[in-house]
């Protein structure tokens, strides 16, 4: 819902008419349909086209400032004080031109031949062509890992035109980062008989404590104890889907990358992502005194260098 | 019975609309259909008998071109210059969501 008009375009009561202009083709510009996608930017861009037509010209501005958001129910040159009707609010775009004194009114005289200043908003695209279709609109899902692999239904809530819309959405398993899910005809609305636009929902997948995600593929660190590492193991690994097994071969070193072919995300129209186990090998904190021998007994038995040129 | 048999797979040409049919959808008259084509603000090729054929998705840059034409005071050359930008912002948008995010 719009404030106050001054609010609207981010200008104090005293500005100018210079400064409004400067102020409303900033914002104008900002929140058009076709260079913001995002679904508030709608209905921001008709409240910032509202408050610049009512506030450009001097008498409805006059007006304003006397009466409020009312002001369109106090006649034209009433005396100040005259109620105004309650229970009215303010007017969403049809019948406002009838308010409008375009006689002997100082508004930006080459605007209004080139059209930008006639513009009303979204019911009243200014005349030139009755009916256009609304704009594509575009918004973020964000998921969590698992939830971009396992999918299902989710619910989403937009700011729209009229209050908040709510959509319940279905992902499908193994959404990546980036994908588009269409709600057609959820865009932006058209004017007359144009159609609305699409929505777009651009899922985002979350960053992850344990797993990083590269397109389909997923990441993640299997910790192992050194002599898991050095002899050989099979180790536990989280996925997004469950615990899987990892066999870790003897003589792995920190860094090496364990495939298991298919874990990744899923891929309804291909085949899955594959899940890169990350070997990391945790030292204990403390040593027992047995473990402490052995280590030292390794030590002197070892001719490993770990930093010798390969 | 027998059950027809289907090929596995055909090749489906993508499907273009003619000239009167994407004007009428466009609510536009064709001459000013015709108009965007020559100042290559829309994409459209020549079919064999020489009649303007459109991509569905045309559709869309025709709906950009009419609000855009109707909130800012753009000649054709800016329009064309703002339909390209507008295009650009959004691949470049595309691929920096798609590639790995900086916590990877």
């Amino acid at each position: 819902m719009a404030g106050d008009y001054y609010e609207v375009l981010g200008v104090p009561r005293s500005a100018s008419a210079e400064e409004l202009q400067r102020a409303f083709r900033t914002l104008a510009r900002r929140y058009h349909p076709d260079v913001n996608s995002d679904p508030s930017a709608e209905e921001r861009f008709k409240e910032i086209n509202e408050a610049y037509h009512v506030l450009s010209d001097p008498q409805t501005r006059a007006r304003y400032d006397r009466y409020g958001p009312d002001f369109r129910q106090v006649p034209e040159g009433a005396p100040a004080g005259a109620g105004a009707s309650p229970g009215g609010g303010r007017s969403t775009g049809r019948g406002r031109g009838s308010t409008v004194r375009t006689e002997g009114v100082d508004i930006d005289l080459e605007d209004l031949l080139r059209g930008f200043g006639g513009f009303r908003g979204f019911d009243d695209w200014g005349g030139a062509t009755a009916s256009m279709p609304g704009a594509d609109q575009q918004a973020e899902i964000e998921l969590t890992v698992e939830e971009a692999y396992r999918g299902g239904k989710h619910r989403i809530a937009l700011a729209g035109p009229s209050g908040e819309r709510s959509y319940q959405v279905t992902i499908p398993p193994g959404a990546i980062n980036g994908q588009r899910i269409r709600l057609a005809g959820e865009g932006g609305r058209g004017s007359g008989e144009g159609a609305p636009g699409d929505l777009y929902l651009v899922v985002r997948v979350a960053p992850h404590p344990r797993f990083r995600l590269d397109g389909r593929d997923i990441y993640t660190d299997v910790k192992v104890a050194p002599w898991e590492a050095a002899l050989g193991a099979t180790v536990p690994v989280a996925t997004p889907g469950g615990e899987a097994k990892v066999r870790v071969p003897e003589g792995s070193s920190s860094g090496r990358q364990l495939r298991l072919a298919g874990e990744g995300m899923p891929n309804p129209r291909g085949t899955p992502g594959d899940l890169y186990a990350v070997v990391r090998i945790v030292v204990p904190k403390r040593l027992s005194r047995r473990e402490r021998e052995l280590y030292d007994e390794l030590s002197r038995v070892s001719t490993f260098d770990p930093r010798a040129e390969s | 019975m027998t059950h027809p048999r289907w090929p596995l797979a055909v090749v489906i040409p993508p499907r273009t609309i003619g000239l009167d049919e994407f004007a009428r959808r466009a609510r536009l008259h064709p001459q000013l259909v015709q108009r965007y084509v020559a100042l290559g603000l829309l994409d459209a090729k020549r079919d064999a008998a020489g009649e303007l054929r459109f991509a569905p998705a045309q559709l869309a840059v025709v709906a950009r071109i009419q609000r855009l034409r109707a909130t800012l005071p753009l000649n054709y050359a800016a329009l064309g210059l703002v339909l390209d930008l507008l295009d650009r912002i959004r691949e470049l948008e595309d691929a920096s969501r798609r590639s790995a995010p900086p916590w990877t």
